[in-house]
C-alpha cells in the first residue's frame, strides 16, 4: 500500500477550469471520500490520480514516486467505475482474471487469485456467467472483485453505488467499507451522496467549483464546517441560515435578527467583536431546533421563536416541520412521535450551544 | 364505445391493406422469376408464368449451373474469390481507422473525415476511368486481385464512417477500465472493442459482401476474360443475341441472389440483437 499526495493540481479543459489547485494527502490504508455536487471536479481529480487525465499543473505523488505523467498501468492502481465497466462478452471469471492476464501472471496463480476475490465478494457461484445474466448488485461485485484481484496500491472508486437501488446501496456501502478495512488498501472514493461519504470515509474532502472546501473526519465536517457551503451541503435537511447583525449593548454583544435577539457569552462575543454593526450569517441545524418543551435536558441555553407551521413531512423516525416566522422559513427536525398540523402556531427553541456563525462576504466560519 | 371500436378496426384494416398491397407488389417480380425458373420455357410463353398447372422442372437450374460458356458454377467461384477478401480487407482497415477517428485527436482529423464523406458521396462512374488506367499500369486489369483492390478501396470510406459512428456509442469507461488494468491500445481494440462491436461488424460484413457480390459495373469494366467473370457477368451473358431463354436466365438470377439472402439469414441475429445484452450500463 502507499500514501497519495496531490500538490497544486490544476486542470483546464480548453477555457474551462475544472480544478483550481487541489492539495490532498491520503495516508497509507486510509479511506478518503471526495464529496461534492455535480461538476465540482471530484471525478476529474480521481481520473488524474488514475492517470486517465494529465493535470495542467501540479503533481501526483504515490509514496515518494512522482507519477504525474505515468500511464495508468505503471501506477499499480485499480478503479471501479459508476457503470461498473464489466466486459459484456467475457464471463465473470474472465472479467476478474483480465488484469492478471495482462500482467502475464501464471495460470495457477490467476485461478487462485480469481477464486480468492470471488469468495471475498461472495460471487463464487457466478464465475461461469456472462454479465448480462447478473443483477446490478452482482455486476458491481464483479467490478470490485476485478479491482482488488491485482492487490493494487491504490483503489479508486467513482460513484460505484449510484446505479444501485436504495436498499442494495445501503448493503453494499457497509460491505465495501468492511472489505477496505480487511485488505487495508488506500482508497479514494468519489460520491455526491453525503450519507455515503459520512458512513464510509475515514476522512472527507468536500469540493466545490474545482476546489477543496474542507478536509476532515465526518464528525469534524458535520460539527465544525469551515464555511457556509460545507455547512449547507452536509446534513439533511440543510442547515438553516439566518442573517444577523452584531449589536453592541450595555450588557455586551448580541446577535439581532428580525425574529430574535441572542445575547452572546463572553467567549463568542470576543470572536465576533470585530464585526460589530456588520451583518453575519448564523447557522443552525434543524435537529438543534426543538418544539417548545422538547429540548433535551443537556441543552441549557435556548432562544425562542414563534411561527406558523407551513408544511410537515412525517418521515416516521423524524418529523420535519417548515415553520414560517413571518420573515423566513425555518426548518425544524423533531422526533417522529411529535405531531403538529399545517397552520398551527408553534413556538420553537434554538439550541444556542450548537449555532455556527459565518462571515457574510467570504462565507467562512467564525464559529 | 362501439363507434370508437369500429374506428380502430377500420384503421387497422386500412393499414393492413396498404402493407399487404406493397408487400405483394414488391415480391411479385421475385415470384415471377421463381415460377419461370421452374417451368419449361414453352409453357411460360403460352400460358404465362402465373399458371400454377403444367410441368415443373429443375432443368433450368442444372443448365444454368453447368453452362459450358457462362456457367454459374464458375461465376460463383470467382465471385467468392472477389467478395470474401473485398469484405475482410476493408473491414479490418476501416475498423482500425474508425477507432482512431472515434478515440484519438490528431491534426487535420476533421478534414480527413470530411474527405471520407465526400468520397462516400461520389458515384462509381466518376472514378472508373482513372481506376481503369491505374489498374492497367499496375498490371491488374483483367485480374480478380484488381477487382478486389477496387472494391476494398471503395468500401473503406463508408465502413469507416459506419464503424466510427458505432464506436462513438460504446461506453468509454469500458476501455478506460482496461487501460487502468494495464491494457494497451491494440489490446483494448482487439480484445474489447471489436468483440463488443460484433453487431456492427455483422451488419457491415453483410452489406459489403452483398454489395460486392451484386456488383456488375466494376466487374464489367475491369474484367475481360470470360473465365474470370463473376456470377453477375455470367448471368448477364446467358442472354443470347437473338434468343433469350428466360427460364435459364431466371435460374441464373436465383442462383445469384441466393448467396446474399443466405448471408443476411446467417448474420441476421447479430444485427437484430443490436446492442441488447452487449453493452451493459446501469
Amino acid at each position: 500500500m502507499v500514501d497519495v499526495h496531490l500538490r497544486g493540481i490544476v486542470k483546464k479543459f480548453g477555457h474551462t477550469i475544472a480544478l483550481r489547485g487541489i492539495d490532498l494527502d491520503v495516508e497509507d490504508g486510509e479511506f478518503v471520500v471526495l464529496l461534492g455536487p455535480s461538476g465540482c471536479g471530484k471525478t476529474t481529480t480521481l481520473r488524474i490520480i488514475a492517470g486517465l487525465e494529465k493535470p495542467t499543473k501540479g503533481k501526483v505523488i504515490f509514496g515518494n514516486r512522482d507519477v504525474t505523467y505515468l500511464p495508468p498501468r505503471e501506477r499499480n492502481i485499480s478503479m471501479v467505475f459508476q457503470s461498473y465497466a464489466v466486459w459484456p462478452h467475457m464471463k465473470v471469471y474472465d472479467n476478474i482474471a483480465f488484469p492478471l492476464k495482462i500482467k502475464k501472471v501464471p495460470k495457477e496463480e490467476i485461478d487462485r487469485k480469481v477464486k480468492w476475490a470471488a469468495e471475498l465478494l461472495q460471487i463464487s457461484d457466478l464465475l461461469d456467467r456472462y454479465p448480462h445474466q447478473l443483477s446490478g448488485g452482482q455486476r458491481q461485485r464483479v467490478a470490485v472483485a476485478r479491482a482488488i484481484v491485482v492487490e493494487p496500491q491504490v483503489l479508486l472508486m467513482d460513484e460505484p453505488l449510484s446505479n444501485l437501488d436504495a436498499l442494495l446501496r445501503v448493503k453494499m456501502r457497509s460491505e465495501l467499507k468492511k472489505l477496505q478495512r480487511r485488505i487495508k488498501v488506500t482508497t479514494i472514493y468519489v460520491t455526491h451522496d453525503q450519507v455515503e461519504a459520512m458512513t464510509m470515509g475515514d476522512r472527507i474532502a468536500v469540493m466545490k467549483d474545482g476546489k477543496i472546501m474542507q478536509i476532515g473526519t465526518p464528525t469534524e465536517i458535520y460539527h465544525k464546517p469551515a464555511n457556509m457551503f460545507v455547512a449547507g451541503f452536509i446534513g439533511s435537511p440543510q442547515m438553516n441560515f439566518i442573517d444577523v447583525t452584531v449589536s453592541e449593548e450595555a450588557d455586551g454583544l448580541s446577535l439581532v435578527s428580525e425574529d430574535f435577539k441572542i445575547k452572546l457569552p463572553p467567549d463568542i462575543a470576543e470572536l465576533v467583536k470585530q464585526y460589530t454593526g456588520k451583518t453575519l450569517v448564523m447557522g443552525i441545524r434543524p435537529e438543534h431546533i426543538y418544539p417548545e418543551g422538547f429540548a433535551p435536558s443537556n441543552v441549557k441555553r435556548t432562544v425562542k421563536i414563534s411561527g406558523v407551521v407551513d408544511f410537515v413531512e412525517a418521515l416516521g423516525s423524524d418529523t420535519i416541520i417548515h415553520l414560517n416566522t413571518g420573515s423566513r422559513i425555518i426548518v425544524v427536525k423533531a422526533s417522529g412521535t411529535y405531531h403538529t398540523n399545517i397552520g398551527e402556531k408553534l413556538n420553537v427553541e434554538l439550541g444556542l450551544d450548537k449555532i455556527h456563525i459565518f462571515r457574510k462576504d467570504t462565507e467562512e466560519a467564525i464559529l | 364505445m362501439v363507434r370508437r371500436r369500429g374506428k380502430v378496426f377500420l384503421k387497422y384494416l386500412a393499414i393492413n391493406i396498404i402493407v399487404w398491397t406493397i408487400a405483394i407488389l414488391w415480391t411479385l417480380p421475385f415470384i415471377g422469376v421463381a415460377m419461370v425458373s421452374v417451368k419449361p420455357f414453352k409453357e411460360v410463353v403460352v400460358n404465362g408464368w402465373w399458371t400454377l398447372t403444367g410441368h415443373y422442372t429443375l432443368k433450368n437450374f442444372i443448365d444454368a449451373w453447368s453452362n459450358p460458356v457462362y456457367g454459374v458454377g464458375r461465376g460463383y467461384t470467382n465471385s467468392f474469390i472477389v467478395a470474401i477478401p473485398s469484405t475482410i480487407i476493408p473491414l479490418f482497415i476501416a475498423a482500425l481507422a474508425a477507432y482512431v477517428f472515434s478515440r484519438f485527436s490528431f491534426p487535420l482529423k476533421t478534414w480527413l473525415f470530411i474527405t471520407l464523406l465526400v468520397i462516400m458521396s461520389m458515384p462509381q462512374q466518376m472514378s472508373v476511368v482513372p481506376l481503369f488506367f491505374m489498374l492497367d499500369r499496375m498490371g491488374l486489369y483483367d485480374q480478380l486481385s484488381g477487382l478486389i483492390l477496387v472494391h476494398s478501396a471503395w468500401g473503406l470510406a463508408w465502413i469507416t464512417f459506419f464503424l466510427k459512428n458505432f464506436f462513438d456509442t460504446l461506453p468509454r469507461e469500458v476501455e478506460e477500465a482496461a487501460r487502468v488494468d494495464g491494457a494497451g491500445d491494440f489490446h483494448i481494440f482487439f480484445r474489447l472493442v471489436l468483440p463488443m462491436s460484433l453487431p456492427a461488424i455483422a451488419s457491415v460484413s453483410a452489406i459489403q459482401f452483398t454489395w460486392v457480390w451484386s456488383d456488375f459495373f466494376y466487374a464489367l469494366v475491369f474484367i475481360a476474360s470470360p473465365e474470370k467473370y463473376v456470377v453477375t457477368l455470367q448471368v448477364a451473358n446467358m442472354r443470347g443475341q437473338y434468343f433469350v431463354d428466360w427460364g435459364l436466365l431466371s435460374a441464373g438470377a436465383i442462383f445469384t441472389m441466393l448467396v446474399p439472402l443466405l448471408v443476411y439469414a446467417l448474420l441476421q441475429k447479430y444485427y437484430v440483437r443490436g446492442m441488447v445484452g452487449w453493452t451493459i450500463k446501469g
